[in-house]
């Protein structure tokens, strides 16, 4: 660490440097304007254009310039401490590092073994196949190895998270948004009650998460410990008992976003006229009926946003996992592993391929949230927007 | 009065109609239901909530007392300040103050950037027709599915080309290029709800577009703008990841980042958990009280995207 630059020093040239952007990006707006009108544009059009250039060129800057740096970054070799990156041999090396899996027969009566063979790599480091997991198959145990378990078991651990954590959020939010809805008393100070999780800093609750879920003296286990002795088990250690980081992660997810889709379901809920559900009565439709048809195709919207948003959450668990520490053999989420890969290992290239498979598989799986939305989100009345 | 006088009427129906009678206990069976499971819920927020609290005003021995001390016997006032003292003592300059003035500059630079640039860019895809604006609409959209995973790597090399590593500009600067697209969504949204009379009128009387937005589309669209406001500055306060990767000097660490530097640096062995719930509590303080004096905004902005559009 170096000495105290002191507060000013480090506050006045930012200061200067934002007020020069905010200029510059004035004098820019000033001058295309200046130039579509002299090329013959109409006010109209040429305001538009103008006012949201802010946003096409930051989207140029800071979106499509890194996109592309980093998609060519992923095919090759860059450690944080050198100026230039290294062409790999074999390009496609760091994708290579990060999926291959061997499975080999445990050769019997052998010691456990711990290299499960080599992967021809770019660098003296030869990349080894190390024991990911074994299963039997009839009498015979297999080892299956991988040339980054963690990064593997990172993938798994995200991926049952979200698997599990968004639906049981989406109902969970559901069932106290229509308690919320039944015309209870004080619907604002329960809503503002529930809410609550969600507005506190996410470096906040993992913290106090963290702590409720201490082995030896958080709340959580001392509220459970009559179960414990009922059952004759010992106190588990939540988040560092390699069973258990998952649900423990879950928990307190589930704490985290209550409140907002709770909050959005409920703004859902009210907007629902209410001559819909009077002419179902009438059509003699029951409770069940008016939910299913009723309420649920009304509310598809709010569930929609959710769901986008939540999976969108869930893959992308970045400030819990850097608050809770919990074993790197368990699993890290990807997000925070792949920080990790690029800054304190320093592998800017192999991170940055890392980051392209995280990426791929969150715009698969919303543009299949946002196909397969057309069957079953309901829009009232023509949208212009559609899908977006 | 409107409920007196249906309940006057179910007791008189009552005495007439047994079914009557039934199906009132059945109503007050399900109201009990209710409330006993919003009990339940509102339990499961609020004990941990008290129990940071009551946590951070504990001594280190107290943390361990089997049962819990639910009130503890005195209260600790003093790890609110000993929680910095002790870390000034590791990181010398990184006092209390600093590190707010830290958070404060960061957060309120990037928020007034962030809402300013939204709503010049809201305003250019609400109210003008243009070529391939609907396009570009959709994309800005799109970029909410781009991780930041993605980009981190990338931004952190251009940052270091231009030599800004360890300074506020990357986590302050970019917010004039309007790098929240749910902001934009929202204001739009808001936008395209005024009527158009309002601008045509602005115009006869000889306004021009700068005109017109600072004085009649702003205003009007205030409470969205707020809204964005909370949000971002709730957004830029938490922000963990961006002041992580480029702040490298302790004392110009934010809150977030200086109560990660406790728990890595003072924290890691024994757990001074009663230091941490106190920071944890002074840097979720701003937060709620902002939360619950604009509350109408947050609900306002984190409903509107989900349940209009």
């Amino acid at each position: 660490m170096t000495g105290d630059p002191g507060a000013l020093s480090t506050y006045y040239p930012t200061l200067l440097r934002y007020v020069a952007v905010a200029a510059g990006i004035a004098v820019v707006m000033f001058v295309v304007y200046r130039l579509l009108r002299r090329f013959g544009i109409k006010h109209e059009p040429a305001t538009g254009f103008t006012l949201v250039l802010p946003w096409i060129l930051g989207f140029l800057i800071f979106t499509v310039f890194p996109i592309g740096l980093s998609f060519y970054l992923s095919f090759t070799e860059y450690d944080i401490l050198w100026d230039r990156p290294r062409q790999l041999e074999d390009s496609l090396f760091n994708y290579k590092r990060a999926l291959s899996v061997k499975i080999v027969e445990l050769p019997e009566g052998e010691r456990p073994i711990q290299v499960l063979g080599t992967m021809e790599g770019p660098t003296p480091e030869t990349v080894r196949y190390r024991e990911l997991d074994r299963f039997t198959l009839g009498d015979k145990t297999y080892l299956i190895g991988a040339t980054d378990g963690y990064f593997l078991k990172g993938v798994w651990l995200t991926l049952r998270y979200a698997v599990i954590s968004v639906p049981l959020g989406m109902l969970g939010a559901l069932a106290v948004a229509l308690l919320l809805n039944q015309n209870i008393r004080g619907v604002g100070f329960w809503r503002t009650l529930y809410y609550l999780p969600a507005v506190l800093p996410a470096a906040a609750v993992a913290l106090l998460w963290f702590w409720l879920f201490a082995p030896n003296s958080g709340l959580i286990n001392w509220f459970l410990s009559p179960l414990y002795e009922f059952l004759g088990v010992g106190r588990p250690g939540w988040f560092t008992d390699e069973n258990l980081v998952l649900p423990s992660f879950i928990i307190m997810g589930m704490w985290g976003i209550f409140g907002a889709n709770t909050v959005i379901l409920l703004a859902g809920l009210k907007n629902i006229p209410k001559d819909l559900y009077e002419a179902a009565s009438i059509d003699g439709a029951g409770n069940w009926k008016k939910f299913r048809h009723v309420t649920i195709p009304m509310l598809s919207p709010a569930l929609f946003y959710n769901l986008v948003t939540n999976l969108i959450g869930a893959l992308t668990v970045f400030t819990q996992q850097a608050f809770i520490p919990t074993d790197r053999q368990d699993g890290w989420f990807v997000n925070w592993f792949i920080y990790n890969e690029a800054f304190n290992f320093g592998r800017m290239g192999y991170a940055s391929a890392l980051g392209w498979m995280l990426a791929v598989v969150i715009i698969l799986l919303t543009l299949l949230v946002f196909r397969s939305s057309a069957a079953w989100v309901f829009y009232e009345g023509a949208r212009q927007e559609g899908g977006a | 009065m409107t409920t007196k006088t249906q309940s006057l009427r179910t007791t008189e129906t009552m005495q007439e109609d047994p079914y009557a009678a039934r199906a009132r206990f059945a109503g007050i069976v399900r109201k009990i239901m209710i409330y006993f499971f919003l009990l339940v819920g509102a339990a499961i927020i609020l004990i941990p909530f008290f129990w940071m609290l009551s946590t951070s005003l504990k001594t280190e021995s107290q943390l361990f007392t089997y049962p819990p001390e639910w009130i503890p016997e005195p209260l600790q006032l003093n790890n609110y300040v000993d929680a910095w003292a002790q870390l000034n003592r590791i990181a010398p300059g990184l006092t209390f103050t600093r590190i707010i003035g830290n958070t404060l500059f960061i957060t309120v630079l990037a928020m007034f950037a962030e809402m300013f640039s939204a709503a010049i860019v809201a305003y250019g895809f609400a109210r003008f027709r243009w070529k391939g604006r609907d396009l570009v609409f959709f994309i800005m959209l799109s970029t909410m599915m781009i991780p930041g995973t993605l980009t981190r790597v990338p931004a952190f090399l251009i940052w270091r080309e231009l030599g800004l590593l360890n300074t506020y500009d990357p986590l302050t600067v970019p917010a004039w290029f309007a790098w929240g697209p749910a902001y934009i969504f929202l204001l739009r949204q808001f936008f395209l709800t005024i009527p158009r009379d309002m601008e045509d009128a602005a115009t006869v009387d000889g306004a021009n577009t700068i005109q017109i937005f600072f004085y009649v589309m702003l205003p009007l669209v205030k409470p969205a703008f707020l809204a964005i406001g909370v949000l971002s500055f709730q957004g830029n306060w938490n922000n963990f990841e961006g002041p992580l990767i480029y702040l490298n000097t302790t004392q110009m660490f934010p809150l977030v980042l200086a109560i990660s530097f406790f728990q890595q640096s003072l924290s890691l062995e024994a757990p001074k958990w009663h230091y941490m719930m106190a920071m944890a509590t002074m840097m979720a303080a701003p937060i709620l009280l902002l939360f619950f004096m604009a509350q109408r905004y947050f609900i306002e902005g984190l409903t509107v995207g989900a349940v209009k559009g």
